[in-house]
């Protein structure tokens, strides 16, 4: 029912009318968190590399003291909450944290490869109702799939964890990573997913290891190649089609080495309590076992996020930043300098705006 | 009993929130009003919200409500009485 004295409003609609009434100010209002690094898959591209093995001299943030750190950033006005990892349902307590969040007013969304949902746990998602959970698929066929996995049998094992949870008609929705392995099947499991009846998006954007390996590097796309996965999808060139027409801007520097909400609105938790601007950034970080969530937002962060770019920093200059990757993140992670270009975001983002943004361009 | 000596407590399937001045109120289980959805509250709904602790009666409410916002008695507990009545609907509060 809706009430005249108490609106109801879809998440949507409510996110950005508080976006727009906070303006410009900063605010944490989107977290994400891993949960762990280790992962019961081998995926040739993963970014976490060795990390997925767990770290023998590190330990990862036990549940108190993740309920310490989710009070904390509810205090400071987070809503939306991203649990991932890693894959997060490896560890143990995943449940119990999943509930602190929710009791704690987080809006959840849960990625997971989806190979260890049981029965149980689909249960309990249905009954603690995330805001939304995102599956990836790597494959549109086992072959495939378990060829990016590297894991037999996890194929079957995502295709039942998808199935529990649509029987209990939770927020699903899948995604892949588009990669040289399963380019071709990129169609199929748009199909598969249509079938279904829930949302498909891929991303061909892959970025290099978190310890500065080249390997996930090997399996991206050429440029052309994602150009061409782009113009094969009528719904997604319309939408690359306006996301360029408005990212493009006239050419004039910028002041900041960062052009995105990371750090503005966005904060990034790594299973360590190491906090950072975002998921890929993470050269600066701010231990949260030494010092409060508040602190690492209120002090730390904007010192990261409002870096100053040097006067030869070239791609904040360019027009088409707004809709190239090009971060400083993305450049620590690819060449180990935050201002080095990374040719294959740069190919990319002039690839898209010779194709679908000539008519801001001329304007 | 009496509407004045009712009470109510915050179901523990809805949980509220405060970011920037908007109170809002999200539904975090099943079976309670619209996942889909969140809900917001007015300034006089938000400070009433805060007083529904199982332990205040409506009588005892019901000041708080005249005096913050000046209104008049009779205005104070109809809005009361109907604020009530939709934070049952929707699964927000449980009398005690």
């Amino acid at each position: 029912m809706d009430c005249p004295h108490i609106p109801k409003i879809g998440y949507g609609e409510f996110g950005k009318r508080l976006r727009e009434k906070i303006a410009d100010k900063r605010l944490p209002l989107a977290g994400s968190f891993e949960l762990t690094f280790r992962c019961n898959l081998r995926c040739v591209h993963c970014y976490l590399g060795d990390a997925r093995h767990g770290s023998p001299e590190k330990e990862e943030l036990s549940y108190p003291e993740i309920c310490d750190l989710l009070d904390q950033i509810v205090e400071e006005g987070c809503l939306w909450f991203l649990l991932t990892g890693g894959e997060p349902l490896l560890r143990p307590d995943f449940l119990d944290v999943y509930t602190y969040a929710k009791r704690k007013g987080l809006l959840i969304t849960l990625f997971t490869n989806g190979t260890l949902i049981t029965r149980e746990i689909a249960d309990y998602l249905q009954e603690w109702r995330p805001f939304k959970v995102e599956i990836s698929l790597y494959g549109g066929t086992k072959e495939t799939y378990e060829k990016v996995t590297g894991v037999p049998g996890s194929y079957e094992r995502c295709l039942r964890g998808i199935e529990l949870l649509l029987e209990r008609d939770l927020p699903l929705r899948l995604k892949t990573m588009a990669l040289t392995s399963n380019k071709h099947e990129i169609l199929a499991m748009k199909e598969y997913a249509k079938g279904l009846g829930v949302s498909f998006r891929f991303d061909p954007m892959v970025n290099a290891g978190l310890d500065g390996a080249g390997e996930p590097a090997n399996f991206r796309l050429t440029p052309e190649e994602v150009l061409e996965l782009d113009r094969a999808d009528h719904e997604r060139a319309g939408g690359i089609r306006d996301f360029c027409q408005r990212a493009l801007r006239p050419a004039s520097k910028l002041d900041y080495a960062y052009v995105c909400g990371a750090g503005v609105r966005h904060f990034h938790i790594d299973p360590y309590g190491m906090l950072s601007v975002c998921i890929i950034s993470r050269s600066r970080s701010y231990d949260l076992r030494r010092g409060s969530f508040h602190e690492g937002w209120q002090e730390f962060l904007p010192e990261v996020r409002y870096q100053r770019a040097s006067d030869d920093y070239r791609c904040n200059q360019c027009e088409l930043i707004s809709l190239c990757g090009q971060c400083p993140g993305w450049a620590q992670l690819e060449h180990g300098d935050q201002e080095t270009r990374v040719e294959f975001l740069c190919r990319v983002a002039h690839l898209r705006a010779e194709a679908f943004g000539s008519d801001s361009l001329g304007a | 009993m009496s509407f004045s000596e009712e009470i109510y407590r915050h179901h523990d399937s809805i949980v509220s929130r405060r970011i920037e001045d908007e109170v809002i109120l999200v539904p975090i289980r099943q079976n309670v009003a619209d996942l889909e959805s969140i809900y917001t509250l007015s300034e006089v709904g938000a400070r009433i919200w805060e007083q529904i602790d199982g332990r205040r009666t409506n009588a005892e409410i019901l000041p708080l409500i005249v005096g913050e916002f000046e209104v008049s008695e009779e205005e104070a507990q109809k809005d009361l009485k109907g604020f009530l009545q939709q934070l049952s609907a929707i699964g927000a509060i449980t009398e005690v």
